[in-house]
C-alpha cells in the first residue's frame, strides 16, 4: 500500500467531522477519506460512499448453500435408496430442515468471506494515516488534492483540534 | 454525559485486570466440577448406559434434559444480538457482548450431550455425512441427524457473529495493550484499522449476519422440539412445540444472562454500562416470554383434558399433573410461570436482587420443565404394562453439575480475553446520546 500525501485532521465529535467532509467536498476535494471508532451515521452519510458490494458474495453464497443442501440430502438418499419408516426415499418435509441449515451456513460463511476481502482492501489497499487514537476516540479525515492549503483551511474551519501534513 | 469514549475504553481494560484470588478459586471449582463430571462420563464409556437409571420405557432421561436445557440456554446471545439488532432495540448494546459468549459455550455444553448419550461415542463422527468405502450416508429423515446440522450450524454462526463483533473492540484494546495480550488483540482485530471502507463492508456484512441469525434462532429450537414431536409418544407428539419450545429457550436463556449479569457488573466494575434499566429491560423479556410459556402450559393441558376419559394423552397430562412426578411438575410451575409474573410490578423490575432471585428460578424451572417433557411422558406410555419410574443415578447428576462446570470454565476464561461490552458499539450509542443533549462525544 503506498503512502500519499494529503492533509490529516483530527476531530473529537462525529457532527464536526461530518461537517469538515461536507465541506471539503464542496471545496472540489473528490478523495475524502475517514478513520473512526464507530460507525457515526451522521460522518457516513457525509461521505456518501456506495453501499457494500457484499449483498453479491452473500446471496450467491446462500444458494451455494441452497443447491449444496439439496444435492446432500436429495443425491445421498438416492445414492442409498434405502426405506425407512415407511417414507419416501426423497422426503421433502425432514429434508427441508437440512436444506435450510446448510443455506444458512454456506450464506454466513460466504458472508465472512465478503467481509474479510471487504475490509482487508478497505484497511489495506486505501491508504490512510494509521494512528491509534482512530480506534479509541477521534475521528480522522484525509483529504487528498492539490491544493493542501485550502484543506487544512476547511478542516480548522470545521472544528479539527489537529491538522496535519500527511506525505 | 456521563460517560466519555475514553473512560469506556478504561472500564473494559480495568475488567480485564490481573485477576485476584476469587477468580482463580472460581476458576479452579469450575474445572474440578467439570473434571468430575467427565471422570462420571469415563465411567459410562467404559463400563456401559447401565450405570445411568435409564430402563425402559424411560430410554431418555437427565441427559437428554441436560441437552434441551442447554440450547435453550444458547438462545439468548443471538437473540439479544441479532433479533434486537434487526429491531432496533438500543438497550441491547450494553448487553449482548456477554450473552453472544453464553451462547458459544451454551452450544459447546449442549453438543456433548447426543455424544455421551450414544452407546459407541467413538463411532460420533458416523453422525455426519462423511463419503466412505461402503457408500453409506447418514439418515436425513432422522430427528438426531436435523440436530446435527442444527446445532453445528449454530455453533458455527454464532462463533463467526461473536468473533466478527469482537474485531473493532480488539483493535481499540491492542493499541494500548502490552504483552501476550497485544498479540491476542491483533489477532482478534483481524487488520482492523476502522477506516470508512472497513465500516462500509462491516456494517453491510453485520446486517446479512443478524438475518441469517434470526430465522437460526427459531430453527434451532424447532428442531430440538420435533425430536420429541414426531414421536407418537403421548405427551411429545404435538403441533404447538416448536414455538413453546422457543420461547422457553428464550425465557431460560434471557434468565441466564441476568444471572450471570448481575454478580458479572459488580465484579468487573461495570455499574455504570450495565445499568439498572438494561436488567429491567431484560426482566421485561421474561415477562413476555413467561406469559407465552405459560399459555402454552394451559394450552396443551386443556387440549389433552378435553380428551375423552381413556385417552393416553389425557392419562400422561394427569400423570404429569398428580403422579409421581406431580411435586416437580408444580415447582416449575411457580418457577416459570408465578414467579416471571412478579415482575409486571414496576417495583419488582427495579430491584436486582429481585430480578437475580427470580431469574435464577426461571432457570431451576426450565430445567424441570425439560424433565416433565422428557421423563414423565416416557415414564406413561401407553402401554400400562410398561410404566415404570426413573430416577437419575449419581452418575448423570454428575454429568448435570459437571456440564455447568463446564460451561463456567469457559465463560471464567473467555470474560478475561474478550472485551465484556461492545465498545464500539456504545462508542455509537454515546455519541448519539451526547449530540441529542448538545455535549461533546469524548468529554471526559
Amino acid at each position: 500500500m503506498p503512502a500519499e500525501t494529503g492533509v490529516l485532521g483530527s476531530f473529537g465529535e462525529p457532527g464536526a467531522a461530518a461537517r469538515a467532509v461536507r465541506a471539503l467536498k464542496a471545496g472540489g476535494f473528490a478523495d475524502v477519506r475517514a478513520a473512526m471508532p464507530a460507525p457515526f451515521p451522521e460522518v457516513v452519510a457525509a461521505l456518501g460512499k456506495p453501499r457494500s458490494a457484499v449483498d453479491f458474495v452473500t446471496f450467491p453464497g446462500a444458494l451455494l448453500g441452497l443447491l449444496c443442501g439439496i444435492g446432500l440430502t436429495v443425491g445421498t438418499s438416492l445414492a442409498w435408496p434405502l426405506v425407512t419408516g415407511g417414507k419416501p426415499i426423497v422426503s421433502i418435509p425432514p429434508f427441508a430442515i437440512v436444506i435450510f441449515e446448510v443455506t444458512v451456513l454456506i450464506g454466513s460463511l460466504a458472508n465472512l468471506g465478503a467481509l474479510a476481502l471487504g475490509t482487508w482492501h478497505g484497511g489495506r489497499a486505501r491508504f490512510f494515516p494509521a494512528q491509534a487514537q482512530f480506534n479509541a476516540d477521534r475521528i480522522g479525515v484525509f483529504a487528498t488534492g492539490p491544493d493542501p492549503l485550502l484543506a487544512e483551511r476547511i478542516l480548522r474551519e470545521s472544528g479539527a483540534e489537529e491538522v496535519s501534513r500527511v506525505g | 454525559m456521563s460517560l466519555s469514549f475514553e473512560r469506556l475504553e478504561a472500564t473494559v481494560r480495568a475488567a480485564h485486570g490481573r485477576p485476584g484470588r476469587g477468580y482463580f478459586l472460581l476458576l479452579f471449582l469450575a474445572a474440578a466440577l467439570a473434571a468430575f463430571g467427565g471422570w462420571a462420563y469415563s465411567l459410562v464409556v467404559r463400563e456401559g448406559l447401565y450405570l445411568t437409571g435409564l430402563q425402559r420405557p424411560g430410554g431418555w432421561g437427565n441427559l437428554i434434559t441436560d441437552f434441551v436445557f442447554w440450547v435453550g440456554i444458547a438462545h439468548s446471545g443471538t437473540l439479544i444480538s441479532a433479533i434486537l439488532f434487526l429491531f432496533r432495540a438500543k438497550f441491547r448494546t450494553a448487553v449482548y457482548r456477554v450473552a453472544e459468549m453464553m451462547t458459544v459455550f451454551a452450544v459447546m455444553t449442549a453438543g456433548l450431550y447426543p455424544i455421551f448419550h450414544l452407546g459407541r461415542p467413538w463411532f460420533a463422527y458416523w453422525l455426519f455425512p462423511i463419503p466412505n468405502d461402503r457408500g453409506l450416508w447418514v439418515n436425513f429423515r432422522s430427528p438426531l441427524i436435523w440436530d446435527v446440522f442444527a446445532i453445528s450450524t449454530y455453533f458455527t454462526v454464532s462463533t463467526v457473529f461473536l468473533l466478527v463483533g469482537v474485531a473493532p473492540d480488539a483493535a481499540a484494546l491492542r493499541d494500548k495493550a502490552t504483552g501476550w495480550r497485544k498479540k491476542l488483540y491483533t489477532l482478534l482485530a483481524f487488520g482492523w484499522r476502522g477506516t470508512d471502507e472497513q465500516w462500509r463492508h462491516y456494517t453491510r456484512a453485520y446486517l446479512f449476519f443478524a438475518a441469517f441469525a434470526t430465522p437460526l434462532v427459531v430453527s434451532v429450537h424447532s428442531v430440538v422440539s420435533w425430536d420429541f414431536a414426531v414421536s407418537i409418544l403421548p405427551g411429545w407428539h404435538s403441533t404447538l412445540f416448536p414455538p413453546y419450545f422457543v420461547a422457553g429457550a428464550i425465557l431460560s436463556g434471557v434468565a441466564m444472562v441476568i444471572v450471570i449479569l448481575v454478580p458479572l457488573r459488580k465484579w468487573l466494575h461495570l455499574e455504570e454500562i450495565i445499568t439498572p434499566t438494561h436488567l429491567d429491560m431484560l426482566s421485561r423479556l421474561v415477562v413476555l416470554t413467561s406469559l407465552i410459556v405459560t399459555y402454552s402450559y394451559v394450552t396443551e393441558i386443556a387440549t389433552a383434558l378435553g380428551e375423552p376419559a381413556n385417552d393416553p394423552e389425557r392419562s400422561t397430562f394427569i400423570y404429569r399433573m398428580t403422579g409421581d412426578y406431580a411435586p416437580l411438575f408444580w415447582l416449575m410451575v411457580a418457577c416459570n410461570c408465578v414467579g416471571p409474573a412478579l415482575l409486571l410490578a414496576g417495583r419488582v423490575r427495579r430491584s436486582i436482587a429481585a430480578i437475580f432471585t427470580i431469574s435464577l428460578f426461571v432457570n431451576v424451572g426450565m430445567w424441570l420443565e425439560r424433565f416433565n417433557i422428557v421423563v414423565t411422558s416416557l415414564a406413561h406410555d401407553r402401554l400400562p404394562f410398561n410404566w415404570r419410574t426413573y430416577t437419575p443415578s449419581w452418575v448423570e447428576w454428575a454429568m448435570t453439575f459437571g456440564a455447568f462446570g463446564w460451561f463456567f470454565f469457559w465463560f471464567l476464561i473467555g470474560i478475561k480475553l474478550l472485551p465484556p461490552v461492545s465498545i464500539a458499539e456504545m462508542k455509537e450509542e454515546l455519541a448519539h446520546e451526547a449530540h441529542s443533549s448538545g455535549e461533546v462525544a469524548h468529554a471526559g
